[in-house]
């Protein structure tokens, strides 16, 4: 719900809420005072005819009017207190029964008790109590007509530069080089929260500089020991006084750097991609560089008589170009690397989905595991355990869904791409 | 040929001169940013290897440097960040390869004399050594005077061997030189060899002398005078 509508509802439910009771206030208040009135007319009237006969000893020439009339019976009974009566009568003008009050008392005349009845209709009261209902009714609409439709425009219009923020911050990313910069707002409460969140984005972003540096001078440190070391190898081979185990184990030395600066990379790589340090809006065709892996690899596949089938069909993605690569250069590895002697990759490319197909040349592989880091099977030999888990930190940030599957003694990659649509 | 080695760590810069040095370049070692703008306003190189971060300023500045002068001192960055934009904004200033620590030797070597081929000769080069003639822009090669057909593969192979003379070059080097390091093929150098007998046969069969010899199984060096 927003928060405009939640305002609405309880301002709306609160302003009918108090005009219906004052409305309910005001008529009987309206009421009290018109009856009120209405008993006032009749009381001196009451006291004009007294006044008359105690004056004259007679009753007096009675007027009578549509709204008001006086009627004057004999009676043997004698009413102390005047007393006030509501009764219906037929109004001949209206053709309807209408109420009215009376009045009664008596008065003595020579001996003679009458019985006074002063009439008024109370059809005016009513009519004038109608018109007021009316009108209030009336106002209250108007009122929350009024009251919603400057609300909405107002707060409508208070409310922009906090959605233009939440828009700010929806496309903000850490990547961009740079905190938040959001603006200056008029509204105390508005420039709190873009203070604030400049004050975040500033620090965060600080933090993220920070590491992202330290990772790239880990880097650099790292890589020019390992420089050192392979330079210092390549010298030593071309020392011709060494023997052959020295030189194996010169070798083995180059080997083990070899690893370690692979494992550096990979890690390297794989907090790039958790950094979100790659933008996937290149256009890349997957085929393309599908076809163009395995010929790199020619001479291996051949040397480990593999057949490798392709099915692929044109597909060009928004992603990343190297992110593509490796991505493909991981899955074609592991799939030349455990396919056994004589067999078959089989690779399908279409619009939903790429699958790596090999014959397994070992058992099947823990599904749950293999997309963690460091995991490695027994008999993986000297990779660096990282693959897979570059393979899966891509996918999860391209939005592909990724799976292993191990059926009829081969092992199955599949990447679907379309899962985020 | 003079070459200026630009690295701050000393001991990879020592490697570089001993190395490039035995394949008879004149090398100069500079250690630091002030000591490398210093040689460069009064010298020219044919190649200047150039690492990226430097005590004192960045190698990237070195690149603006030469640029803003019209010099045309070959370059190679060696960087230890393998990033592309780094490599893209090195090329941009104008230099002229980029290699990624750790690398070999050999690797470095057969690069810098790229940078000189192209530079110094336009690429019109034809280096001939021996009885072997290879035409680096035409792609051709002459055994003996006799036009030799090799696969792309063994022409670069033999080319890397040239440029390398009598060094001995690991397996793992030569992989790398062919198939960069993208391939998991560090247990499998089968085909690697397979490439090396074919190169010889070739070599022979067109009257050519052997000289590619094996070094315990750790890797290749040919033979030249």
């Amino acid at each position: 719900m927003k928060l405009f509508t939640k305002y609405n509802r309880i301002n709306i439910s609160a302003t009918i809420f108090t005009f219906v009771l004052g409305s309910i206030a005001f008529y009987f208040v309206l009421d009290y005072v018109l009856t009120r009135q209405l008993k006032e007319t009749l009381r001196s009237e009451q006291f004009e005819i007294i006044h008359f006969v105690e004056e004259h000893h007679a009753l007096p020439e009675i007027q009578n009017t549509r709204h008001q009339w006086i009627t004057v019976d004999k009676s043997t009974q004698k009413i102390n207190q005047p007393v006030f009566k509501n009764s219906i009568y037929y109004n001949e003008h209206d053709k309807e029964d209408q109420s009215a009050k009376q009045l009664l008392f008596t008065v003595d005349i020579a001996g003679q008790n009458y019985l006074i009845t002063v009439n008024k209709s109370e059809a005016e009261t009513e009519d004038l109590l109608k018109l007021i209902i009316l009108i209030t009714t009336g106002m209250i609409a108007v009122i929350l007509l009024f009251n919603y439709l400057i609300n909405r425009k107002l707060i409508n219009k208070i409310w922009q530069p906090f959605y233009k923020t939440i828009d700010d911050i929806k496309a903000y990313q850490v990547s961009d080089k740079q905190p938040l910069q959001l603006t200056k707002e008029p509204i105390d409460e508005l420039n709190l929260l873009n203070d604030s969140l400049n004050k975040m984005t500033q620090s965060i972003y600080r933090e993220y500089a920070a590491l992202k540096s330290f990772t790239e001078n880990a880097s650099h440190e790292m890589q020019t020991p390992l420089a050192v070391i392979r330079s210092r190898i390549d010298l030593l081979l071309q020392q011709s006084e060494l023997k052959e185990q020295s030189l194996q184990q010169i070798l083995s030395i180059e080997d083990a750097a070899q690893r370690l600066s692979k494992l550096h990379q990979s890690l390297l790589l794989l907090t790039k991609i958790e950094n979100k340090q790659f933008v996937l809006n290149e256009q890349v065709d997957l085929k393309k560089i599908i076809l163009e892996k395995i010929k790199e690899r020619e001479e291996l596949i051949d040397s480990k008589k593999i057949k490798i089938v392709t099915n692929c069909k044109e597909v060009v993605l928004s992603f990343h170009q190297h992110l593509a690569e490796i991505l493909f250069n991981n899955l074609l590895n592991n799939a030349i690397k455990y396919t056994s002697e004589n067999g078959v990759v089989d690779i399908e490319l279409n619009e939903d989905f790429i699958c790596f197909k090999n014959d397994a040349a070992n058992e099947a592989l823990d599904a749950d595991k293999i997309f963690q880091r460091f995991y490695k099977p027994s008999d993986s030999g000297d990779g660096t355990g990282l693959g897979l888990a570059i393979i899966k930190e891509i996918c999860n940030l391209a939005g592909f869904d990724i799976s292993y599957l191990f059926n009829d003694h081969q092992h199955i990659f599949l990447i679907k791409f379309k899962t985020t649509q | 040929m003079k070459l200026l080695i630009i690295e701050d760590e000393s001991s990879l810069n020592q490697s570089m001169v001993e190395f490039l040095s035995a394949s008879g370049y004149v090398c100069e070692p500079v250690f630091n940013f002030k000591d490398a703008v210093e040689k460069i306003e009064v010298y020219d190189y044919d190649c200047i290897v150039l690492d990226i971060m430097l005590p004192g300023g960045s190698g990237l500045q070195i690149l603006k440097y030469l640029k803003q002068n019209n010099k045309t001192d070959g370059v190679i960055i060696i960087s230890a960040k393998d990033s592309l934009e780094d490599k893209i904004s090195g090329i941009e200033l104008g230099a002229d390869d980029y290699l990624t620590k750790p690398f070999h030797l050999s690797e470095l070597s057969v690069r810098v004399a790229a940078i000189i081929r192209r530079k110094k000769f336009q690429g019109h080069s034809v280096i001939s050594i021996a009885d072997i003639e290879i035409d680096t822009v035409g792609m051709t090669v002459k055994i003996n005077g006799q036009t030799t057909e090799l696969t792309q593969k063994e022409f670069q192979l033999l080319l890397f061997f040239v440029i390398n003379k009598n060094k001995v070059i690991s397996k793992n080097a030569i992989a790398e030189h062919l198939w960069g390091d993208d391939m998991d093929i560090a247990s499998n150098y089968d085909f690697i060899y397979a490439h090396i007998k074919n190169l010889r046969k070739k070599i022979i069969s067109a009257g050519g002398e052997d000289r590619i010899r094996s070094v315990y199984g750790v890797g290749y060096k040919m033979q030249l005078p």
